[in-house]
């Protein structure tokens, strides 16, 4: 919805992408707390319930900075992990999630991510007056979808409400959400020993969900010096979630499993785009310590009585800075605590390359949002027909898929499993299947036996064959690198014994590297079909390896070392025309060969 | 006469009564308005008119959005705005062949009652050829002064807390405003959107009627208007046997809101309403005192929700996207800063503040129960106090809660009450700086309109002349004749759009006595 007045500089309705705002510092703490009652720029960023911090920093920097910084905080942490026996720890969780959504939430401007600044935007998105916003019914799906997939129970009757404060990427000075009415409750999230929870939560944790709403996203700012922000309006208005958990958590690393879970729910059940590393997700954690065996504490949220004073800490962007902060944040109120002092129900921040949570703002700084109720919007109601429907709809979710990989229908083990769904948003799974499927046209299944073995076998090719060439490439996942097709065709060609492992292996680097012939024709080309070796032409063979390594025949026959076969297969195989040699019959017959003579 | 100079004439009066301050952007001497009109006298000429409206001239009120001429809501936060887009109730006129006359004074965002807190300064009503001008009532000030001075045919308003029927009655006009969903708010600047409703201006009911057939359909960029089933509903609901036979076969039960008779009610509005009543009486129409006890309420908790929904509605107006801005920086940096507080503090004025931070309040943590929470459960009851005295049904509630048990002898068709309590006061009087308590009596002038709105019914303010002696003392700064007319207000059940407006043409132009 290109709007060509919004690209016009003439008129009253010009419209100011740019505006003054000299020494607009990103996460300046010690400013923030300065100011009382009404939010600053910095206190803004940090409140609207999707934050961006618009740099995005590249995964591997991230990723570098993340390692520098734990080495640091085991050098110093040593003494403080003794520190916290005796400390409770209780997290909470509140995830804001971007919805996949073709339009935004409250008008027919489509979503968009990587569009030219300001080209989606309607009328209602900028706040131009006399707009009204339009609900899109659309919308609710992948909300939908996503409050089925957390086990929620759907509130037939929801409601809008504004949440107001002021900040230039929040054109109407309120941002539309759900805080009286959310339109699901009650749900809940397992998490299991292999999802990597800590030992002392046992072979599963619940926890439990007690709200999901709809909201909108804010613009996206960048800030371009020396004294201006640029103003892109593509991303107001598009829709989002906020899952907000009980605090019912009791371990950093289980908090990042939860919303590393969270996150794999949303994206199987086709609920977001994209993940934690485009900006498509965010969390905002609340933390609080007690010690055990002691009185409970004076606080409770959301029904959870005898907890400490949390504080929150907002807009933690990747899993590890959820890990991170918390195990940073539980420190320092057992070092605030252990010290005699009492712990400030406040908000604070964390930046990635830090050791340490700061205070964006304290309980006098908090801003009153003003709840009201949309009085232009009406009630949602939501059918329960609907709901059934959906819930029908909704593919397996990543607890089923586990339980399927790991069935006998597929055979996997836990450890390729868990990779299998979690890699590439999914998107390994998806040619884990088509290369099954494929493999089970191509070799149509007689009894259970073959069938086995094509999950098993192909979760070994999908995951470490390929996976390795592309780690070894340095790409990320494509699926037409290597067809689906032409992965099942290697496979089934190995599987039928028409070429050997070392041969499979090549062809698959080659299709990797871009050969698009049709594998049969590429085998026929480069004469690499198996062309099996004469039982008489084996014995030359075999023969010509022992003549030229008689202890070690001697070594096999006197002490029956058959261990040692081994090394003379790998003789036969290098010796051999290349791709002819079949390892299983090489030991037969060098086995033959050698034990019989000692016989 | 033909259209053409028909406008010419009003185009006329505009220039001759532009001291009154009507329009903060008349129509052009040049423009397209000339040729749509001469196309509109030749499809009249054919048989062809588009529309009883061809060819009329309509003032819009500048808080409705149009492309062709500025939109400022008489705010200087708007100063010079265009809007990108017709608002639907424009656009449906020009199709219907009508032609925008101007643009229309205002209380800034249309809040206050009297069109004097105006950016563009106040309008002035002219009404008598007093040598003192009056107030014009607000805030749809501007439009009730150009249909009274003949300056277009009609003029479209916006009717918050009784924006459309204040004015019509100071003015001595007819002002409509239909029930809450009826007329598109696409495009119209929102006050207080559960309460914003566009109403019309006009010198006779006929005009209104036929302006309101036009604008009174389904819209769908407006989430609040009535849709295509609920109308079918509603229509379908008062053309039933027992309600279609009202006036048609049998009287009128009229009901009187005994709560409406208050100590402060100017005599001279009294005996005008006391006669009115006699007058259809005479008709063979029955009178039946009603009471609505929640009345005392209504104007606190409109007070407390109107600038609720406006603080929350006017925090778009920062500078960034649209509208004026402060110079130099408003990023609020520095220890007393505030984000916007130049750009906001400089763009409103005082009565526009003074909501904002009312509404603010009553919003906050700690304010909220006791305000925001306790007005809507009097807007609850307001509505009810309606639902019970009518005897239709309100069509918009479940038809489960059917009023079988109630006693349909006690209950009426319409309720006439005066529409203001007194009669316009001098605008000298009220531009008074020294006077503290202005704004708090300014706000008082509401207390007959508002429930109207807090229920969402159709009202109509009709002026009636009243002749014959008036018992007990003449207010000393009211000076009225005994020809004046004061506006008398009926009230409908919810949907009965129509029949309110039948009962106006029933009143309007009847010398009572």
């Amino acid at each position: 919805m290109l709007r060509p007045w919004l690209l016009r500089t003439t008129g009253g309705a010009r419209p100011r992408i740019w505006f003054h705002n000299p020494q607009l510092r990103l996460f300046t703490p010690w400013k923030a707390t300065r100011l009382p009652l009404l939010p600053t720029p910095q206190q803004a960023r940090q409140t609207s319930s999707v934050v961006h911090n618009e740099t995005i920093v590249p995964l591997r920097k991230q990723l570098k900075e993340e390692a520098k910084i734990s080495r640091a905080q085991k050098r110093r942490g040593d003494g403080k992990a003794a520190q916290t026996d005796g400390w409770e720890l209780t997290v909470g969780i509140e995830i804001h999630a971007q919805l996949n959504a073709e339009s935004k939430l409250f008008s027919k401007a489509p979503t968009s991510i990587n569009d030219v600044p300001n080209s989606n935007v309607a009328l209602f998105d900028l706040a131009f007056p006399g707009s009204q916003p339009q609900f899109q019914i659309a919308t609710l799906l992948p909300a939908l979808r996503a409050a089925i997939a957390l086990h929620c129970e759907i509130q037939p009757v929801s409601r809008f409400d504004r949440k107001h404060y002021f900040y230039h990427d929040q054109p109407a000075g309120y941002q539309l959400t759900q805080y009286y009415e959310p339109f699901a409750k009650n749900g809940h999230v397992d998490l299991y020993d292999y999802d990597g929870i800590v030992p002392e939560d046992g072979k599963k944790v619940r926890v439990e969900i007690r709200q999901v709403q709809l909201e909108q996203d804010t613009a996206k700012s960048q800030e371009y010096p020396p004294s201006s922000q640029l103003l892109d309006f593509n991303r107001v208005s598009h829709p989002l979630i906020e899952i907000i958990t009980m605090p019912q958590i009791h371990s950093p690393t289980t908090a990042a499993v939860c919303v590393k879970k969270i996150q794999a729910i949303l994206q199987s059940a086709g609920a977001v785009t994209t993940g934690m590393e485009l900006g498509g997700l965010r969390a905002d954690v609340n933390v609080s310590v007690r010690r055990r065996n002691e009185v409970p504490g004076l606080y409770q949220y959301h029904g959870m009585t005898g907890l400490g004073q949390r504080t929150e800490i907002k807009n933690l962007s990747s899993i590890k800075a959820i890990e991170d902060a918390i195990i940073a944040e539980k420190a320092r109120q057992i070092t605030v605590l252990e010290n005699g002092g009492t712990v400030e129900g406040e908000t604070r921040g964390w930046t990635i390359g830090s050791i340490d949570t700061y205070k964006l703002r304290g309980k006098e700084g908090e801003v009153d949002y003003r709840y009201m109720p949309d009085p232009d919007l009406g009630p949602l109601i939501i059918d329960d027909a609907l709901i059934s429907t959906i819930g029908k709809q909704l593919p397996a979710l990543p607890d089923e898929l586990v339980d399927l990989l790991v069935g006998p229908k597929y055979c996997l083990s836990i450890e390729d499993a868990k990779p299998l769904i979690e890699l590439d948003d999914g998107a390994r799974l998806e040619y884990y299947w088509d290369v099954v499927d494929v493999l089970n046209c191509l070799h149509p299944v007689t009894d259970e036996g073959p069938r086995i073995s094509a999950g098993k076998i192909a979760g070994n090719w999908v995951l470490h064959e390929l996976g390795g060439l592309l780690t070894k490439a340095d790409l990320p996942w494509d699926s037409q690198r290597v067809p689906a097709q032409a992965l099942a065709e290697i496979i089934d060609q190995l599987w039928q014994k028409h070429i050997t492992g070392p041969t499979a292996k090549l062809v698959l680097a080659m299709v990797f590297e871009g050969d698009r012939r049709p594998i049969k024709q590429l085998l026929e080309d480069e004469n690499l079909f198996l062309q099996p070796l004469s039982r008489e032409e084996y014995i030359v063979l075999a023969r010509e390896a022992m003549a030229k390594n008689p202890q070690m025949v001697l070594q096999i026959r006197e002490s029956k070392q058959l261990r040692k076969l081994g090394w003379f297969v790998g003789q036969m195989m290098r010796m051999g025309e290349k791709g002819r040699i079949e390892a299983q019959r090489a030991e037969e017959i060098l086995k033959e060969i050698i034990l019989d003579h000692s016989g | 006469m033909s259209l053409l100079r028909e406008a010419e004439r009003c185009l006329a009066n505009q220039k001759a009564y532009s001291s009154l301050n009507a329009f903060i952007t008349p129509l052009q001497h040049s423009g397209l308005w000339w040729e749509c009109l001469r196309d509109a006298d030749h499809r009249r000429e054919t048989g062809k008119s588009r529309s009883l409206l061809d060819g009329r001239l309509i003032a819009i009120k500048d808080n409705i959005c149009t492309k062709s001429l500025p939109t400022t809501c008489a705010s200087g936060i708007l100063h010079g705005f265009f809007s990108p887009f017709n608002a639907t109730v424009v656009e449906t006129l020009e199709n219907a062949g009508a032609v925008v006359a101007g643009k229309t004074n205002l209380d800034e965002f249309g809040m206050g009652s009297h069109s004097t807190y105006s950016r563009s300064g106040p309008v002035k009503n002219s009404r008598w050829d007093r040598d003192e001008p009056l107030s014009a009532g607000g805030s749809s000030g501007g439009s009730a002064v150009a249909v009274a001075t003949n300056q277009c045919y009609a003029a479209l308003g916006t009717d918050t807390g009784g924006s459309v029927r204040l004015p019509a009655a100071y003015t001595g006009t007819v002002g409509f405003k239909p029930s809450y969903g009826r007329i598109s708010r696409w495009g119209v600047v929102a006050y207080a959107n559960s309460l914003d409703t566009v109403g019309i201006l006009g010198r006779k009911t006929s005009v209104i009627r036929n302006v309101f057939d036009i604008l009174n359909q389904h819209d769908d960029r407006d989430p609040t208007s009535l849709s295509p089933r609920s109308r079918s509903r509603i229509a379908s609901y008062f053309a039933s046997p027992s309600l279609s036979s009202r006036l048609a076969s049998r009287p009128l039960r009229v009901g009187v809101p005994i709560e409406y008779n208050i100590a402060e009610l100017a005599p001279s509005v009294r005996h005008v309403w006391l006669n009115a009543l006699a007058h259809l009486e005479e008709q063979g129409h029955t009178i039946h005192p009603v009471s609505l006890p929640a009345t005392k309420l209504a104007l606190p908790a409109y007070y407390v929700l109107a600038p609720a929904e406006a603080s929350s509605n006017l925090a778009k107006y920062d500078g960034v996207r649209y509208g004026t801005r402060a110079e130099g920086n408003d990023s609020g940096d520095g220890p007393d800063g505030y984000l916007y507080a130049k750009t906001r503090g400089q763009g409103f004025g005082a009565e526009v503040k003074r909501r904002i931070l009312l509404g603010a309040f009553s919003l906050s943590a700690g304010a909220m129960d006791n305000y925001f929470i306790q007005a809507q459960k009097v807007r609850h009851l307001v509505q009810a106090d309606f639902d019970a005295v009518f005897d239709a049904q309100n069509p918009l509630l479940p038809a489960s809660s059917s009023q079988e048990g109630r006693k349909k002898t006690s209950t009426v068709d319409v309720l006439i009450a005066p529409t203001a309590p007194s009669m316009p006061p001098r605008l000298s009087l009220l531009m008074d700086k020294t006077n503290s308590l202005l704004s708090l009596d300014a706000y008082l002038n509401d207390v007959f309109t508002v429930p109207a709105s807090l229920a969402g019914l159709p009202a109509v303010s009709i002026p009636v002349c009243g002749t014959g002696a008036i018992s007990g003392q003449r207010e000393s700064d009211i000076e009225v004749s005994e020809v004046d007319p004061v506006g008398l207000q009926i009230i409908g059940q919810f949907g009965d759009d129509e029949l309110v407006l039948k009962v106006g043409e029933m009143l309007e132009n009847n010398k009572l006595h």
